[in-house]
């Protein structure tokens, strides 16, 4: 009876970390910062770093679906830039609106390409997502010979530096991601399904589901948001460089989506943990640079910071009584 | 029993780090007043531990600023492509120096080679309150919204070195057109001396994204023809390393066989063609853009025949020079572009140029 009690204790505390540790160390982050530094605690930093945060969210969603589902996509940075490219070019020619759709259309196709080669040529995600990283980026080099696209249209840079009732638009299309996110993996058979394939794919295949399909449809996911993310950064900055948009990109939301309490094994995985991941590392680094922290000790705390969650993340399954 | 323990651990540690977090606030609440004191000593200390000697700092031809006019609370943030290379080491030298000078607060922030970051770091300048900008943009067409934003709010910006987009005050940067009909004519110089030598160059370019180095390659080509030479080759490096020197260098010597002489307008990779010459042990001059290190060492080595030196120190004191003039002078600057002077090293300069490299940068031209 008390060994059940114990147990029950045990899983019931690992289960709040979920919910209670990320929001934790963000309240910490924030109170810390907000002391440290009078800039920090200005509506006009909190807005920065919510806009430069929301840059690495919103491909988060489609991440998280992708690890959740047992699998890994390297390619979204190269993916950024050619789809970033192509989309601009498209512009004067088909308007900022239609351009828009365009570049999402093709990410989510480029996504579907990438799902392809995975689920029917039974390459690891892994080595078809590596390869991807050089082809897309290469793409982005040929079709632009290197030369960056100027975005000059209205519709295309609101999307990146409008604002809707003082609050930057990307944020809003943050939200709006992660809502959307969270419903189709909470309320929709879809998500289960997704949870299920990452959990056990040989049992899910015998229970009926196709999982070939919901591994494709996570890589569309993937490149769908990317898509999106694309049209901010690029509109954000009013141009697409073929060489430096999403430089680094991947690692950037992988971190995001890991950090967050996905495994990256798949199966258990978190939406909500994904947003609050990507906010510390945006306030951390809005923190750290107002503080003057070299950056080289930056990315010495990003990357404690990582492991140090990571090792907390481990714990919690443990302790339920589930691998991790 | 085992999870039992990791229970534990887990529950120790949780509080502890609750107690840690609490008590960094309190303590922080208790000192907030203080506070700017230890940021400065963060900001400050490890910076002079770098230079050498800090006494004696020759200011660049401009010394004579006004002590009454210099409000104490100007403060000048500085964005810099990134802290990996020398050249961008100098510039941010030279910015920090002159702050320094007319009395400026200074704030550095290091894009670290990211576009992105780039963009989000002259918000946050801008979010600071600073009084005025420099930039050395990884992405010069990327700033363009960013720098909108700090001249809408009263920040004016001046880019040091690369390029810009949007309103920017003022560019400086290296008369490149110069540098490259510099090193046409002293390959001429050196040439004058075997009469009948073939009248045929190689050209090692930058892609077409780097509107203003473009120059060089263009200054090279209309000094070189103006002088009778003809360009007979010329590739873009690719990739832009040493490496790609060696290997551009070695398709230009099959594709153009007679060539006396090659221009590369970046540093590295003049180095990495200077060896593929002697690897193929050919008699071709070779010369530089930059004034890298690994150049000045190369031209010790006698295996670089010169190059072309640009001074990033001085563009990055000369960014500070003109917001000192906009902001306390009140002069007008409207996306001007200043050039920037360049020298020509050879190795009969070499040992000149390098004390002079540092004693203005307090860094050794050969580290």
């Amino acid at each position: 009876m008390v060994e059940l009690q114990a147990r029950s204790l045990r899983v019931k505390i690992a289960q709040q970390w979920g919910s209670l540790g990320l929001p934790f160390l963000l309240v910490a982050v924030v109170i810390l910062f907000s002391f440290l530094s009078p800039v920090f605690r200005t509506q006009f930093n909190f807005l920065s770093i919510l806009r430069f945060a929301s840059f690495i969210a919103i491909s988060a969603v489609g991440m998280a679906f992708c690890i959740m589902a047992g699998e890994f996509d390297i390619s979204v940075g190269s993916m950024m830039a050619l789809v970033g490219v192509l989309g601009a070019s498209f512009v004067p020619v088909i308007g900022g609106f239609a351009a828009v759709l365009t570049t999402i259309a093709i990410s989510s196709f480029l996504g579907f390409v990438n799902g392809i080669f995975i689920t029917k040529l039974k390459i690891p995600a892994f080595i078809t997502t590596l390869g991807m990283m050089f082809v897309f980026r290469s793409l982005a080099y040929i079709y632009t010979d290197n030369v960056s696209v100027y975005i000059d249209n209205d519709f295309w840079l609101y999307m990146g530096n409008g604002r809707v009732l003082g609050i930057h638009f990307p944020i809003i299309l943050m939200v709006l991601c992660f809502v959307g996110g969270y419903l189709m993996l909470r309320k929709t058979p879809f998500g289960r399904y997704v949870v299920a394939v990452g959990t056990n794919a040989k049992a899910a295949e015998l229970s009926g589901i196709h999982v070939d399909r919901i591994k494709i449809a996570v890589f569309v996911m993937v490149g769908f948001f990317v898509g999106i993310s694309s049209v901010v950064i690029s509109a954000n900055m009013g141009v697409a460089n073929p060489g430096l948009l999403g430089q680094g990109y991947e690692f950037q939301v992988i971190t995001a989506v890991v950090l967050g309490g996905t495994l990256l094994g798949g199966g258990n995985g978190s939406l909500g943990g994904a947003l609050l991941a990507a906010l510390i590392l945006g306030s951390l680094r809005n923190g750290m640079n107002l503080m003057q922290v070299s950056s080289y000790w930056q990315q010495v705390v990003t990357g404690s910071v990582l492991i140090f969650a990571v090792a907390i993340n481990r714990l919690r399954y443990t302790l339920m009584g589930q691998e991790a | 029993m085992g999870k039992t323990k990791l229970l534990k651990i887990v529950l120790v540690s949780f509080v502890s780090l609750a107690f840690v977090f609490t008590f960094s606030f309190v303590g922080c609440a208790q000192v907030e007043e203080v506070i700017e004191e230890p940021i400065e000593d963060i900001i400050e200390d490890p910076i002079e531990d770098i230079i050498e000697d800090p006494e004696e700092e020759p200011v660049p031809d401009e010394p004579d600023v006004e002590p009454m006019e210099v409000p104490e609370e100007i403060t000048i943030g500085f964005s810099v492509w990134t802290m990996e290379f020398t050249f961008f080491q100098r510039v941010e030298r030279g910015v920090r120096d002159a702050a320094e000078d007319y009395g400026f607060e200074y704030i550095m922030m290091d894009q670290q080679s990211d576009a992105t970051k780039m963009v989000e770091d002259i918000n946050t300048l801008v979010g600071m309150g600073v009084d005025a900008i420099s930039i050395t943009p990884v992405d010069p067409g990327a700033i363009g919204p960013a720098v909108q934003n700090a001249r809408d709010a009263g920040i004016p910006v001046v880019c040091a070195d690369i390029g810009f987009s949007g309103p920017v005050n003022a560019l400086i940067i290296s008369d490149n057109y110069l540098g490259g009909q510099l090193a046409a004519e002293y390959m001429h110089e050196l040439l004058a001396d075997a009469p009948d030598h073939s009248w045929e160059f190689g050209l090692g370019n930058l892609s077409p994204e780097w509107t203003y180095a473009r120059q060089r390659g263009e200054g090279f080509r209309d000094k070189a023809e103006e002088l009778g030479y003809e360009i007979a080759s010329e590739l873009i490096v690719d990739p832009p390393d040493a490496e790609g020197g060696f290997d551009t260098m070695q398709q230009i010597m099959s594709a153009a066989p007679d060539i006396v002489g090659a221009f590369f307008c970046s540093g590295r990779e003049a180095v990495g063609a200077a060896r593929a010459v002697e690897a193929a042990g050919e008699d071709i001059l070779v010369v530089g853009y930059n004034g890298d290190p690994e150049e000045l060492l190369a031209i010790q080595d006698g295996i670089l025949a010169a190059t072309i030196l640009q001074l990033p120190y001085e563009i990055g004191y000369q960014s500070v020079e003109i917001l000192y003039e906009i902001l306390v002078e009140g002069a007008e600057y409207e996306q001007e572009e200043i050039g920037a002077p360049v020298e020509l090293v050879t190795p009969e300069n070499l040992d000149d140029i390098a004390a002079m490299i540092e004693e203005t940068t307090g860094i050794s031209a050969f580290e």
